[in-house]
């Protein structure tokens, strides 16, 4: 029951993170990522607002592989932080006080970091998930993407983090 | 190769358990990812070093059994180079890539939604740019050549060997540079 509950080795996670990659490739000759389920969901939102505009019934969201994965992590992550009682409502990335001050900080670092992410992501053409998998390939393409990626992370996080302004919660 | 529901089916339990493993590796808390890009926690290092040094020796090994094929999309020099740094500064800023953010959100921490709206604004970008792209950031270089390794995986030009020395030295080195694991 430990094992649900408490936090697992470093190479446990690197290992079963390794293995669900390979997974993916022997089970779907692909990798999974949420890349190509969040194209799949933006082509369903264009798709919907066609029809409504034209007054047309609007049809379903696929559900398809792609976006099954990532209703899988949802359920997977809830599960996980209730097993190991982690599972917290936080509506701010920070603690400080100040309503206005941490809602447009919230806004600002989650709106425009997940826009920055998701436009290296694509001109990149591969979701990190897939980045992994290719680097685990030795693909070159992927290490480039890897290291220049960490290398600004931390550059940036250590620049914000002088200044000040890159706290906050879990 | 499964297809239809099977397909499906297998795709919602490997998400149940990336799920599962992004928290249980810390991977989905903003805090520890914080701590790993200002080099103070050296846990997500080594979980993450771990995996690329066991999952290229897996590959390896899988693909010369006949197990795996190898599924690699083509690589551009520039493109890999420029979208690794935006999406490292992007990175810096919400400390999420599209799973961890979704494992947030199951985990209760809301506030990551706004890194999933950021990111459907930049498909929607990426889709009217598009064309711009194919003249100038794809066209700069030509596409990377495929992964190769060698029949004997001790040869001194397997770059997969080369690779578990450098993540091995790597993890001595962490786990005696860093002498505790950084509070949640």
């Amino acid at each position: 029951m430990k094992a649900l509950t408490g936090k697992w080795s470093f190479y446990i996670n690197g290992g079963l993170l390794s293995v669900m990659i390979v997974l993916c490739l022997y089970l779907f000759q692909d990798t999974v990522g949420m890349n190509d389920g969040m194209i799949k969901i933006s082509e369903y939102a264009e798709q919907s607002a066609e029809q409504i505009s034209a007054n047309e019934e609007i049809e379903l969201p696929p559900l398809e592989w792609q976006t099954g994965f990532l209703g899988g992590i949802f359920i997977g992550a809830l599960a996980a932080s209730i097993m190991s009682a982690n599972w917290k409502i936080r509506f701010f990335q920070d603690k400080e006080s100040g309503i206005i001050s941490k809602s447009l900080k919230t806004v600002f670092f989650g709106l425009g970091g997940g826009f920055l992410v998701m436009l290296g992501l694509q001109l990149a053409g591969d979701s990190f998930l897939g980045q992994w998998s290719g680097a685990l390939q030795l693909s070159g393409g992927s290490w480039i993407f890897l290291l220049s990626c960490f290398a600004a992370a931390s550059g940036i996080a250590i620049l914000l983090e002088q200044r000040g302004e890159s706290g906050g919660d879990k | 190769m499964l297809e239809g529901n099977y397909r499906l089916a297998a795709a919602i339990f490997i998400g149940m358990f990336c799920g599962f493993l992004l928290v249980k590796s810390d991977l989905a808390w903003r805090k520890t990812c914080l701590n790993m890009f200002l080099l103070k926690d050296g846990r997500l290092l080594k979980t993450l070093l771990f995996s690329l040094g066991f999952g290229v020796a897996l590959v390896y090994f899988l693909q010369h059994l006949e197990v795996i094929s190898l599924h690699v999309r083509p690589g551009y020099f520039w493109a890999s180079l420029i979208g690794g740094s935006i999406c490292g500064i992007g990175l810096a800023f919400c400390f999420r890539v599209p799973i961890t953010a979704i494992a947030a959100i199951g985990t209760g921490r809301i506030y990551a939604l706004w890194s999933i709206v950021g990111m459907f604004l930049a498909v929607s970008f990426v889709g009217l740019i598009s064309g711009s792209l194919s003249s100038s950031i794809y066209s700069w270089s030509k596409p990377l050549d495929a992964p190769q390794q060698t029949d004997a995986f001790l040869d001194a030009g397997n770059p997969a060997l080369w690779i578990m020395i450098l993540t091995l030295i790597s993890l001595v080195f962490l786990h005696f540079t860093f002498s505790g694991e950084a509070e949640e």
